[in-house]
């Protein structure tokens, strides 16, 4: 028996095995699923469970990185291969439903029994919605709130179970906590001029009055110049202009920074590498009795206008929503919705981090929405980084977004 | 007929032959992507008109949309700088390096080949490394230049913007160094060695041998590596992506990071284009500078 013999039998067995596979698929629908998420998340889980319920609808997964999933996806659109279902970054979700991109959800969720929009968090919410319709819905959300070293606190005479709660109480509290001498910083967040830079800036802007609308309003001058302050004064490394969320708080985590501002996705690497005892506290606000308001991130479902089969996909969306009770205990995500409580974790630090995130989110508020939402939040970044070096005041660096936006929102 | 085919096999169609693949390659593969780009400067391009390819002409709009942006003369202003301190410092520090191994000491050209090590590291593992070195509060080169006493307080070499683009040049200097001096190298081991002989009978001193034998000797390689340093760093994008994102406040921004921000960040695809056909002139011109100053090469 020779390599030939081989081959040839290598051959027929594999096209036997693949006519096998085609037979047996014959009848099911196929839907396509793309998302970023790894083999250990949401939704390649899901997708393996929805596909052994034999329903006669058949998934197919697909993972995109994150830079590339609006990129691949427009491609995909517009050359007419778009997948059925997609996973979407909330503030670019508008961007395709204001085209006619997602498919029109308001009707089918009006019938479904297994999803209902009062169920979820009014943020994420929103950002599934354009012009009063349904696009989508929310997949998992998060949001920041500040993080504070409860050691650091007693140690420099503050109480520390009572955590700053307005904006002249952070800034007192951050100029106790910084110590040059012992490489300490009061507070730890970032400013990057990218996408991070806004999803940090914004809610301070919303609770002071402001918004993305009206980005020069009295309120967001005053939340810059907070920051400009907090930078000025060295209260916060100046490489926050350059630093992400995830490296900021990794200076909070080795105890270079006594508070910190960011999300739940820290939690974990939290608890194996800070050495001290810390807490989390809402956001603080303009001052005491203030509007609340936070950031609001993670994906959105959503399904392509083309699709061939809409009502499966529809179906596929509902199994997604079922499940979104094993979203936190079994993939240590924050489901978006608000009549889902989240499972003790049995580590109190998590727990506790975790009531205050789950009291935050009620006020989470998306990103625009808006269809042009990059160019608005590129407008908002230049101008904190612009006044956060001294090349402008805040004012005229926020008046000089406010003209940007402006033209953008047209 | 006969004479086609073994024209072919032998003869002036197998030199077409030869020519046509590579040709027909480059312009399957890079002509017809850059006429693409060009035509895409000219119209009006969103993520849903993508997959078309006739879109609506706008004729100079997007230049002149550009133009009247506030950070565009500083990017151009900032790229330039980028370009003459990064060729320049590389050349410079490449040529003396080539010149320190060419006195061909034991262990010479051992130590020429781990500097290599640098220009074969990928950009972003370079830029990830020099992050941490130029890191304000816990950086390394902060802490050299603090024990030394030439500064008092921290430079944030990433977050200043009197300093962020020198950050990402000292980085890219680091980059380029070891292949401009690899290059140097090659030219000074073709000069002749007798050039020298003779002209030390005559009584040339060493600045004198350097000034009228080696720099004329080596003008092919050095209008070479000057135009290839061009090219390469107006390509250089991994180092500012990993150290400063073109920050703050567009300080450290230029065009090629510029362009991909437009493009695929704020899906401004038809801007991006125009800055890269912006970018295409001047690799145009180094093209041609490279183009005349290797034809006339000698090789001894």
């Amino acid at each position: 028996m020779g390599i030939r013999n081989l081959l040839v039998m290598g051959a027929f067995a594999l096209a036997s095995v693949s006519t096998f596979a085609v037979s047996a698929k014959a009848e099911d629908v196929t839907i396509s699923v793309w998302s970023l998420d790894r083999d250990i998340q949401p939704a390649p889980t899901l997708v393996a469970d929805f596909n052994k319920l034999n329903t006669g609808i058949k998934v197919e997964y697909r993972q995109i990185q994150f830079d590339d999933v609006v990129s691949e996806a427009m491609r995909a659109y517009s050359t007419g291969q778009a997948p059925d279902i997609i996973a979407i970054d909330n503030p670019e979700h508008a961007l395709f439903a204001s085209r006619g991109a997602f498919l029109d959800l308001t009707d089918m969720i009006a019938k479904s029994s297994e999803i209902k929009t009062a169920n979820y968090f009014p943020g994420p919410l929103a950002s599934t919605m354009w012009d009063g319709k349904n696009y989508g819905v929310p997949k998992a959300t998060n949001t920041i709130a500040l993080y504070y070293n409860k050691d650091m606190f007693k140690a420099k005479g503050l109480d520390p179970n009572k955590p700053p709660q307005t904006w002249d109480e952070l800034l007192d509290a951050a100029r106790k906590l910084t110590d040059p001498g012992a490489n300490v910083y009061g507070l730890a967040f970032s400013a990057k001029g990218n996408e991070e830079g806004t999803f940090q800036f914004l809610p301070w802007a919303q609770m002071a009055g402001g918004g993305y609308e009206n980005i020069n309003s009295e309120g967001s001058i005053k939340a810059l110049d907070v920051w400009k302050t907090i930078i000025d004064e060295k209260l916060a490394s100046r490489d926050s202009l350059t630093r992400g969320q995830w490296d900021s708080t990794g200076t909070f985590n080795s105890g270079n920074a006594a508070m910190a501002i960011s999300g739940p996705w820290e939690l974990d690497r939290m608890l194996t590498e800070a050495k001290f005892d810390w807490g989390v506290a809402l956001l603080p606000v303009p001052e005491a009795g203030a509007e609340r308001s936070s950031a609001m991130g993670d994906f959105n479902w959503a399904i392509f206008a083309n699709t061939q089969h809409p009502a499966e996909a529809f179906k596929v969306l509902e199994y997604f929503v079922s499940q979104d009770i094993r979203m936190f205990s079994d993939f240590g995500q924050l489901p978006a919705r608000s009549d889902i409580a989240i499972p003790a974790t049995g580590k109190p630090l998590k727990d506790e981090a975790l009531k205050v995130f789950t009291e935050q989110l009620k006020y989470a508020k998306p990103r625009g929405p808006h269809p042009e939402w990059p160019k608005i939040s590129k407008a908002i970044q230049d101008a904190i980084q612009a006044a956060l070096t001294g090349q402008m005041s805040s004012k005229d660096a926020l008046d000089q977004a406010a003209e940007k936006i402006k033209a953008v929102l047209g | 007929m006969k004479r086609f085919f073994s024209s072919i096999t032998d003869g002036k169609g197998f030199d077409i032959l030869l020519v046509a693949f590579p040709l027909g390659y480059l312009f399957l593969m890079s002509g017809l992507p850059l006429l693409y780009n060009v035509l895409m400067s000219f119209q009006e391009v969103d993520m849903f008109s993508l997959g078309t390819f006739w879109r609506p002409f706008v004729g100079l709009k997007n230049y002149r949309d550009l133009f009247a942006q506030p950070e565009t003369l500083p990017i151009l202003y900032n790229t330039g700088i980028f370009v003459v301190a990064s060729i320049a410092g590389q050349f410079l520090l490449g040529f003396g390096l080539a010149l320190f191994f060419w006195t061909n000491f034991p262990g010479a050209s051992w130590l020429r080949g781990l500097f290599l090590v640098s220009w074969v590291m990928p950009g972003l593992v370079v830029g990830a490394i020099w992050n941490w070195i130029l890191s304000g509060d816990f950086g390394v080169l902060n802490f050299l230049l603090r024990e030394t006493g030439i500064i008092d307080g921290n430079i944030f070499w990433r977050s200043d913007p009197d300093f962020s683009l020198w950050a990402v040049i000292i980085a890219n200097i680091w980059l380029g160094m070891a292949f401009n001096m690899i290059l140097l190298s090659v030219g000074l081991s073709a000069i002749p060695k007798d050039l020298y002989e003779a002209a030390e009978l005559d009584g040339a001193n060493a600045f004198q041998r350097f000034w009228t034998i080696t720099l004329p000797m080596m003008r092919s390689s050095i209008g070479a590596i000057i135009s290839l340093g061009l090219i390469f760093t107006l390509q250089q994008f991994d180092l500012f992506a990993a150290i400063t994102s073109g920050g703050p406040n567009n300080s450290s921004n230029v065009t090629q990071y510029w362009a991909w921000d437009l493009s695929f960040r704020q899906y401004d695809f038809a801007k991006g284009a125009t800055i890269s056909v912006i970018m295409i002139v001047f690799v145009m011109f180094a093209s041609v500078v490279y183009v005349r100053s290797t034809r006339h090469e000698v090789r001894g």
